[in-house]
């Protein structure tokens, strides 16, 4: 009975999402307020429905009640109670599901807090997230619909993919749906405002929070992936450029461009085109990312849908959404005003620059994940587009971009004066030289651009922190003062403070972890010792161990550093014998922000074993960034100056709305 | 039934969502608010103007040309409010939206979903199946519910007994040699048991007799030296390697005196007159089988292995009936009953332990537990 | 802009790695220290392990086969008989040095060029 209310639920969201879609908006043209006024209910009700039939999907798995398909086909009675809970959306149809609970939780969101918004644009926001909602709930009763059932039920489920049970799959694909979903309010918010022909600035401070809390959970979703990636795989590496990994990172820089030019258009009602159209761009990457993962056009290592049918029917809605709404951007488009003008010194001249830079990486990007497969489709040639590309093109564009980072933020509106800019970075760029002469000094002249990617990390670093050093002045006005004022610092201060902060961090990572790290691969006996940066790492020799539903082979190794031990590490090699799926599990040990990475491979008739022994300074630092970055975005969100978007929502409207006296 | 109300109230709710809006008059001008939003908006800029002025973020004159700039926009925000909209209510429409609400919603999301659905269908998680009533169950079920009992309690000897020979029955040799390899590791050898897992090895590797089966046999010969099932094996393996003398004289051994009614017989003396022996003198006929013949007779026979089992059952509840036993036996009988398809002698075998164990919480907690488990009482 | 676009062009015609299998090899020969991706399957019987974690092995699509060799620890999947796709270059020797060795991520996963190589051969009986 649950199993069916749950497919009950999704059946009447699709209803409803009809009537949101188009009464709304009806009532929008129309200015009929009573038409506009069902569009928060509506929303509310449609996230309680699909929040029914997640419950209803999840209790099936809890129960293992392997009558319904999806259940049977991704789970098992024997698994560990946290991975049948995952195992929800660790399948095609579940993490549509999920995909679509997101979705009308945003526009519940929306409906929730966006009563101080005008009402046309809330009604048409919510109808235009009615429309994508629609297309995807019609996507899964048509071709996965999670809630078939099996008239006997099988005794034993298949159990998922072993490399996904893990605890980073718990994590990941929630947190990277949030970031692509999110950013599907503000497509609906420039759809919308495209349809009611009035954009302006006011327009762009009610997107800024919806967009900041998709970059956040974007962010950390891709830094979780990563991460997941570096200890699960056993590879070591933790980013691939896999066109997965690609379809997630793109609409991550059409959105932090989107976050940087909405900002101009709020602060001086310019570059509204452009926002309009990267708004529609972010989205239409987060799309077409789930149409590449979904429709098994790719031959990668993620990809966990394969389905023809499936693949033309997301093609069908990327066209549908892309298409229509670019004809909608080029036909309302020329009606916007122009608004505020500007030097290109400046505070929005530096956004520009920004926003030039990030599109074009979006570009390279774009360009490295499509043109194999457009190619094959063609000419039927088969090649592959691997790192080398993307550092030659990404890396050369993100330099100039992480130099400017600085100067951003201590620049003035409309006319900004470089020399007085640079004067208020001078401490931060002392500091990137030192850095970049201590790397030098550390690991001698062989490599250049290495210590230059360390400054260049450094630098943005220091550009953070000298920007609230210069806001704050506490040589000028005393300590105390100082403190004080420290404490007035808007959120939104706070935030590019730290997120650029987090950026550095990110680069430093990198940096150091590629061009530092010291890696050694051999057939180790048991007794024999390597050497690397320091430390010394003994294979003492390997022994089975029995786990919950696998069985590995334990490589014991111990980590000396001058004769101390510092750590006993245990790779494994894992079979999964359910399915007899053999995994790598990495062992890692964590000094300070810098790790040591062991391996294994295959084992030899003497006990001797294949080990890759990497020691990666810093590389730590790569995730902690973008947690840092993350934690910028929260402090942006928190400006309560953001709240006249977003403010409690008032039961009744008071004929002077409270925003006015809020400081 | 439940469904039905429970679809009919979700139905409501998503109606009332569309209509309680609609129904609802608007007492305040709603030109207002719109605008106002607008304005607060700008209202709020020209206060950060003024802040970052006193901080001394921008200097004066920038904050000046902010202040005329965003005020231009308040301005025009202010007209838009003034020049207003009118909220153009058309009955038409209001009417349409209703009648949408009341009965295209619940048709149209109704039709599709006895489409896509299957509403009579229960709910069917992996307890229920596991405790439904043992008639019910296919033989995969039982043999399943065994199976999970064993994963949890891999040290359940008795469990092993039972489940071995169902296997073969199942033509799972490989999963039955297992079962009594275990058997014999958990509650000591004995020589059906040992016999058997030959067998069962033998089956497995295409009816070839290997040296882990081999020895097998050895032991259980070793166990008991008179035991047919063993010595019938050893004799065709010594057939199978080529030992022919030493092999015709293990079947004369086998076959003499034996009884010619026996099903293994035929076999044995096909075996030995292929080898070119000549087959010794048989036993009359008169003396009945006993239940080592009649456990060597029924190799490849499911119903008398059935047989064997509820013997081996009707033992143990016997000897629990009259001399006692452990909460642990008890519920290994229970189990086994359950398994069989007797349920009421399943549930007779609890009240009898509940009995048994009076005063002991411990014990009856135990059997509560295990009752609960094979689905003898309802789980609460 | 501009300069962005030269840079997408530039890299797209120097860095790309074209997929062969081991008959295009054999029969239109691959220039020395050009980059390529070899795919097909791994020969039964052919894989040596030696010290220093080398292996060699050969690549076949069963109507040609071509050396590889490799320093480092073979994903997960890396069995005889299966589906990878390898790269790096050919040496002078005719042998393929790689540098990355991809095997199949699960149970149902053969990477696409090495399933389309096989398929015109004839030799492929996958349900794809």
């Amino acid at each position: 009975m649950i199993v069916e209310l749950g497919h009950y639920a999704l059946v009447l969201t699709f209803a409803l999402t009809l009537i949101q879609s188009t009464v709304p908006l009806w009532g929008a043209v129309r200015e009929d307020d009573r038409l506009m006024a069902i569009a928060p209910p509506v929303s509310i009700a449609m996230f309680f429905l699909v929040l029914i039939s997640f419950a209803a999907l999840t209790i099936a798995y809890v129960t293992s009640d392997f009558s319904v398909v999806n259940v049977w086909e991704n789970s098992h009675s024997a698994k560990p109670m946290l991975f049948k809970i995952t195992g929800v959306w660790g399948n095609h149809e579940g993490s549509l599901l999920l995909w679509v609970l997101i979705l009308v939780f945003f526009g519940a969101l929306v409906a929730y807090f966006g009563s101080n918004m005008p009402s046309p644009l809330r009604a048409a926001t919510l109808a235009v997230q009615g429309w994508v909602t629609a297309g995807f709930v019609l996507f899964m009763l048509a071709t996965s619909n999670p809630f078939n059932r099996i008239p006997s039920a099988p005794i034993e489920g298949n159990d998922l993919n072993p490399i996904l049970q893990d605890i980073g799959l718990a994590i990941h694909p929630p947190l990277l749906y949030v970031g692509y979903v999110g950013f599907s309010i503000t497509f609906s918010f420039a759809v919308a405002a495209l349809i009611l022909g009035r954009i302006d600035a006011a327009w762009a401070r009610w997107v800024r929070p919806w967009t900041l809390l998709a970059w956040a959970f974007l962010t950390l979703g891709i830094a979780m992936g990563s991460y997941w990636a570096y200890y699960e795989l056993g590879w070591g590496g933790w980013w691939f450029w896999d066109p997965v990994e690609n379809a997630s990172f793109m609409p991550w820089l059409a959105g932090t461009a989107l976050l940087h030019s909405a900002i101009v258009m709020e602060k001086r009602d310019a570059l509204k085109v452009w926002t309009v159209l990267l708004a529609i761009f972010t989205f239409s990457l987060s799309l077409l990312g789930t149409f590449l993962v979904r429709s098994g056009v790719l031959t990668s290592v993620h990809a966990f849908a394969t389905d023809p049918a499936r693949g033309v029917f997301i093609l069908v809605l990327l066209c549908l959404f892309i298409g229509g709404s670019l004809s909608l951007y080029a036909w309302r488009a020329p009606l916007l005003k122009q608004g505020g003008l500007f030097s290109p010194i400046s505070r929005e001249g530096a956004l520009v620059l920004n926003n030039l830079f990030l599109s074009a990486a979006t570009a390279a990007v774009l360009v490295g994940t499509l043109y194999p497969l457009a190619l094959d489709a063609i000419t039927g040639e088969k090649i592959s587009v691997g790192e080398p590309f993307f550092n030659l093109t990404f890396g050369p564009l993100m330099v100039p971009l992480l130099m400017a980072i600085p100067f951003g933020p201590v620049l003035a509106w409309k006319r900004g004066d470089l020399l007085a800019a640079a004067e208020r970075l001078y401490a931060g760029f002392g500091i990137a030289i030192l850095a970049v002469l201590f790397t030098f000094w550390l690991w001698g002249m062989e490599r250049v651009l290495a210590p230059i990617g360390v400054g260049l990390g450094v630098w943005v670093m220091a550009g953070a922190i000298c920007e609230i050093w210069t806001r704050v002045k506490p040589r000028e006005v005393g300590l105390k003062r100082a403190f004080e004022r420290l404490k007035g610092l808007p959120g939104a201060a706070w935030g590019t403070a730290t997120a650029h902060f987090g950026v550095g961090v990110t680069v430093l990572g990198i940096v150091t972890a590629s061009a530092f790290q010291d890696e050694y691969v051999q057939t180790m006996k048991p007794g024999d010792t390597v050497n690397l940066s320091g430390y010394a790492v003994t294979f003492d020799g390997v022994a089975p161990r029995r786990g919950a539903n696998f069985i590995e082979d334990v490589g014991h190794f111990t980590v000396r550093q001058s004769g101390v031990v510092i750590a006993e590490m245990e790779p494994s090699k894992r079979l999964y014998t359910a399915r007899q799926f053999p995994t790598t599990e990495a062992g890692i040990h964590t000094v300070g922000f810098s790790q040591i990475y062991l391996s294994m491979g295959e084992g030899r008739p003497n006990g001797a074993i294949d080990v890759r022994v990497y020691f990666k300074p810093l590389v730590t630092l790569i995730w902690i960034g973008c947690v840092i970055m993350a934690i910028g975005a929260v402090f942006s969100m928190a400006d309560r100056r953001l709240r006249v978007g977003a403010p409690k929502p008032s039961a009744k409207r008071s004929p002077q709305p409270s925003a006015t006296p809020a400081e | 039934m439940i469904l039905w109300i429970l679809i009919a109230a979700m139905t409501a709710a998503a109606a009332l969502s569309i209509l309680v809006p609609l129904a609802h008059t608007r007492a305040e001008e709603p030109a207002e608010d719109v605008q106002t939003a607008d304005e607060a908006v700008y209202r709020q800029q020209l206060e950060e103007v003024e802040r970052d002025l006193d901080r001394g973020l921008i200097d004066p004159a920038a904050a000046e040309a902010a202040r005329t700039e965003i005020a231009r926009r308040l301005l025009a925000a202010h007209e838009r409010g003034q020049n207003g909209r009118k909220s153009a209510e058309s009955k038409s429409s209001l009417r349409t939206a209703q009648v949408i609400a009341v009965a295209v919603l619940p048709m149209f999301a109704l039709g599709l979903y006895l489409f896509l659905g299957a509403p009579g269908m229960p709910d069917q998680p992996l307890s229920a199946r596991m405790t439904a009533p043992a008639e019910d169950q296919s033989v995969d079920v039982l043999v399943a519910r065994v199976e999970k009992h064993l994963a949890e309690n891999p040290e359940d000897g008795q469990g092993w007994v039972v489940v071995a020979p169902v296997y073969m029955q199942l033509g799972k040799p490989e999963q039955a040699a297992q079962a009594y390899a275990n058997a014999i590791r958990l509650l000591g050898r004995r020589d059906d048991w040992e016999a058997n897992l030959g067998e069962a090895l033998t089956v497995a590797n295409d009816g070839i007799v290997n040296v882990a089966a081999r020895e097998a046999f050895e032991r259980a010969i070793a166990l008991e030296p008179e035991a047919i099932k063993p010595r019938f094996f050893l004799a065709l393996a010594l057939g199978q390697e080529g030992k022919t003398e030493a092999a015709i004289a293990a079947w004369q051994d086998l076959l003499e005196g034996a009884d010619p009614r026996e099903a293994w017989v035929a076999s044995a003396v096909s075996s030995l007159e292929r080898l070119g022996g000549t087959v010794p003198e048989m036993g009359d006929g008169l003396r009945g089988p006993d239940q080592e013949q009649m456990a060597a007779a029924s190799q490849m026979m499911p119903e008398d292995r059935q047989q064997m089992i509820e013997g081996m059952v009707a033992g143990l509840d016997a000897r629990l009936k009259s001399d006692g036993g452990s909460a642990d036996e008890w519920a290994q009988l229970m189990r086994a009953q359950v398994v069989l398809g007797n349920e009421d002698a399943a549930r007779e075998a609890f009240e009898l332990a509940q009995a048994a164990f009076e005063g002991d919480e411990e014990a009856l907690a135990s059997i509560n537990d295990a009752a609960r488990e094979f689905g003898i009482i309802k789980s609460n | 802009m501009a300069v962005a676009l030269g840079l997408i062009l530039f890299a797209l015609s120097d860095q790309i790695v074209f997929f062969q299998s081991p008959t295009d090899i054999a029969e239109k020969g691959v220039p020395e220290g050009q980059r390529i991706r070899l795919g097909g399957l791994v020969e039964e019987g052919t894989v040596v392990r030696s010290d220093n974690a080398q292996v060699s092995f050969k690549v076949t699509d069963t109507v040609n086969a071509v050396a590889v060799t490799y320093q480092g620890i073979l994903p997960d999947l890396f069995r005889e008989g299966q589906g990878i796709v390898a790269e790096g270059q050919i040496g002078t020797d005719g042998v393929f040095v790689a540098d990355t060795v991809l095997a199949k991520h699960d149970e149902n996963y053969i990477p696409k060029e090495v399933a389309e190589a096989l398929k015109d051969k004839g030799h492929w009986q996958g349900e794809e």
